[in-house]
């Protein structure tokens, strides 16, 4: 695996993209104990979930056309919220 | 800023460990699931009052994981009741523990590790060397040694947890083992060591001059063996050992107060510290319970606590306070009255013998990397360690 | 530095102050512990208060306690040659006949005080003084603030009347934070401590006649008080910046409800400043009237009732 830093967001970015990321893993790990017997809640995980998913690449999206990041076919992207460096990251 | 919530799920432990602060151990006061469900409750409806963005579920004994099905049933209801009222922490929240590591690789444990592996935080209990880990870390009733039983868990904790640290406690009695203790956590794959000399008066005359000597062994040790840039030992720190001033850097150490403790029976403490089990000498400081709720009152004198206000003159006056520590609840325990307001400064020989050993270690690390040419990589990459207060 | 000195001449000596006394059987001072407890007071340059109780002393006491200068508290009850009296409810107050010079303290509950207030405009006609003390700070709710807030609104019109036509009655909860620049408080455990009839010395009468109590040493030991800098101001993190000089600031009430003598409570931080703010408005209208203390500085407005609210935060 390669790893080479590619760019870095601004800190309100990273914020943004930090919650989303929590926000999911949580929502993944309430799936692996939430039935469809409980369906009010089970429906609002699953829209939840959907909408998360949709915010987290729409980021990934505006974040690419903002600052055109290098790219490469089998590679992708990761953040390191400590530092707000972004990555490419390829097999 | 994270809201640290403990729940004292049990105060049972397999072990005796001669420097444990628990004075009041023992198996018959296990949290009931109908208490943590009511202080769950209790938080969560109480949004408004705590505010901080991110929250530590924090899980403590006795030893948590004799607890795991109760641990379980919680974290599942946490998880549930958080996303079910819209609550902010289930954007940001932890489940932490602090174990001994023997139950660690049990089923139970396993599958509740598999279930919440994103927000898991663990802490392993291992003092170092064999000989260092069963002088004071021993089971109950027959005495012998639980190291054995914990270093067979440590390649899978580290397997799950590659970035996890331990938490080593220093007394009086380890004083000769620190520096090989430390080197053989580095060597079992541990990379971040925190370690702190207990606050207690337990110190005997020349534990310093020894506590130094251990130290300096150990930082030639770690410079001349490149530890220093993959391993982080909290002993040693750039913020160490300079005079504090009392308006702009007056800030209180410890975060009791700003955290929350439950226990069996259902009352609210501002920290683990101030249960009975923990205390030899005060009563209980209670800040409420989860039928009447948190008095405020109770916790104003721990929100307003400032360094200085509670401190002797001989700590005002320091030439070398910074990154000296102290423990609110021993503070109060070890008191001439009542009161959180009074420093201990059982610690202070120690502190000042960690500065001298920690000034050569600074020395001696930046004009080798002086000499090398190395000093810039070294800062961009160095470890950073994520001590710990207590 | 310890100014004051209190001596608690029996178990039941009346209380002057927000606690009530727990203890209801006479226990007399031992005569040689009061003329030791005098001793001390003179040799230590201490003003000496002797407390009462609701009955009469036997002749060799009287003679022991004229022996030095002092201040004499007492129960309404027995009020002859007191320097301060003290009153427990209405009632005892509106039959009292005031004598010159000599001080009212009126101890009552929020319960009695609500409402009621107009009554303490008309003691002020027959006393000089009149220190009201509310024996249930503690309990005060929101209601209760609001309702605390009216009666002194209410009082203070009485009081801006009362200088209007030249008079100048003293009322602890309004005219006190008027002529102060700085705290000025209690003092239990830093300018002022009590001896009780048990030959002990202790911050202040509270801590020997309420629960929960301790000795600060004693006659025969001497005095040892332990971490006496917390009794005082500067070692109090909420009151060294506050501007409520009239507040009581006590140590007893902040140990009940903080668990702290340097920590006050909700409670008492916002008794301490609607009083605080209504003698803000009754010094404005004084001053409309022509110059009234014009050494004084104006009291500022400020836009919180608990300091604790905007404490520094690190």
């Amino acid at each position: 695996m390669v790893k080479k830093k590619v760019g870095q967001v601004a800190m309100d970015e990273k914020d943004e993209i930090q919650m989303l990321f929590e926000r999911r893993n949580g929502l993944n790990e309430l799936a692996k104990i939430l039935t469809a017997d409980n369906a009010a809640l089970y429906e609002k995980l699953v829209k939840d979930m959907g909408e998360t998913q949709a915010k987290f690449q729409g980021w990934w999206d505006r974040m690419a056309a903002k600052y055109q990041w290098e790219s490469q076919e089998g590679g992708n992207w990761e953040i390191n919220f400590d530092t707000c460096d972004i990555y490419l990251v390829l097999p | 800023m994270a809201k640290n919530i403990t729940f004292i799920v049990t105060k049972d432990c397999q072990l005796a460990c001669k420097y444990c602060y628990l004075v009041g151990k023992n198996s018959k006061e296990r949290m009931p699931w109908e208490v943590a469900k009511q202080a769950i409750d209790y938080i969560l409806d109480h949004e408004s009052d705590m505010r901080e963005a991110s929250v530590v579920w924090d899980f403590i004994g006795g030893e948590p994981f004799l607890e795991i099905d109760l641990i379980d049933q919680i974290c599942d209801y946490l998880k549930t009741e958080m996303f079910r009222r819209n609550h902010h922490w289930f954007n940001s929240y932890r489940f932490s523990f602090s174990t001994n590591g023997i139950n660690y690789h049990t089923d139970k444990v396993q599958r509740f590790i598999a279930k919440n592996h994103e927000h898991l935080s663990i802490g392993i209990t291992i003092d170092g060397t064999e000989r260092k880990h069963d002088l004071n870390r021993i089971y109950k009733g027959d005495g012998r040694g639980s190291y054995a039983d914990v270093a067979r868990n440590i390649p899978l904790w580290l397997e799950q947890f590659p970035h996890a640290g331990t938490k080593v406690t220093i007394s009086s009695e380890d004083i000769p083992y620190i520096k090989e203790s430390v080197l053989h956590l580095y060597s079992l794959g541990i990379h971040e060591v925190n370690i702190n000399c207990v606050f207690e008066n337990v110190w005997k005359p020349g534990d310093d001059r020894l506590f130094e000597e251990q130290l300096t062994q150990l930082a030639d040790a770690i410079i001349d063996g490149g530890y220093y840039r993959d391993y982080a030992c909290s002993f040693f720190s750039e913020h160490l050992g300079k005079p504090l001033d009392c308006v702009t850097q007056n800030q209180n150490w410890c975060g009791a107060g700003k955290m929350l403790a439950v226990d069996a029976e259902g009352n609210f403490y501002p920290c683990t510290r101030f249960a009975q089990y923990s205390l030899r000498e005060k009563k209980a400081w209670i800040i409420g319970n989860i039928r009447d709720g948190i008095d405020k009152n109770k916790l104003r004198p721990f929100l307003l606590l400032d360094r200085c206000t509670q401190s002797p003159r001989k700590c005002i006056d320091c030439e070398v306070a910074e990154g000296c520590a102290w423990c609110q609840g021993e503070n109060y325990d070890a008191a001439d009255t009542p009161t959180i307001y009074q420093r201990a400064t059982a610690i202070c020989l120690m502190h000042k013998a960690r500065v001298r050993a920690n000034n050569y270690y600074w020395n001696k690390l930046f004009r080798k990397l002086e000499l090398e040419d190395a000093r810039e990589p070294y800062e961009e990459n160095k470890p950073k360690p994520n001590p710990l207060n207590c | 530095m310890i100014q004051y000195l209190v001596i608690l001449l029996d178990d039941t000596s009346v209380s002057f102050c927000h606690y009530g006394n727990a203890k209801k059987e006479r226990r007399l001072m031992p005569l040689e512990t009061l003329e030791a407890g005098i001793l001390f007071g003179m040799k230590e340059n201490l003003n000496i208060q002797f407390v009462y109780p609701a009955y009469a002393l036997p002749e060799a006491y009287n003679k022991a306690v004229e022996r030095v200068a002092h201040v004499k508290i007492k129960p309404a009850a027995m009020p002859d040659n007191a320097d301060v009296v003290v009153m427990d409810g209405w009632e005892e107050c509106e039959s009292w006949t005031a004598g010159a010079g000599v001080s009212c303290v009126l101890r009552l509950p929020k319960a009695e005080w609500f409402g009621h207030a107009g009554r303490a405009a008309a003691l002020l006609e027959k006393a000089e003084r009149l220190n009201v003390v509310l024996t249930d700070v503690e309990t005060f709710t929101e209601d209760d603030f609001k309702a605390y807030e009216a009666s002194l609104q209410e009082l203070a019109g009485s009081l801006a009347a009362a200088y209007a036509s030249g008079k100048t009655p003293q009322l602890n909860l309004l005219t006190d934070r008027m002529m102060l620049d700085k705290m000025n408080n209690c003092g239990a455990g830093d300018t002022n401590i009590t001896l009780a009839p048990d030959g002990k010395f202790y911050v202040c009468p509270a801590f020997y006649q309420a629960e929960g109590g301790y000795a600060i040493g004693s006659l025969a030991g001497g005095l040892d008080i332990k971490n006496a800098q917390l009794y005082r101001l500067d070692h109090a993190p909420l009151c060294r910046h506050c501007d409520a000089y009239q507040c009581r600031r006590c140590v007893w009430l902040n140990r009940k409800t903080t668990c702290e003598a340097n920590t006050p409570g909700h409670e008492q931080c916002v008794v301490a400043h609607l009083e605080r703010n209504a003698s803000r408005q009754l010094l404005l209208e004084v001053r409309k009237q022509g110059t009234f203390l014009p050494d004084k500085e104006e009291i500022r407005e400020i836009n919180y009732l608990d300091p604790f609210e905007i404490r520094k935060e690190w």
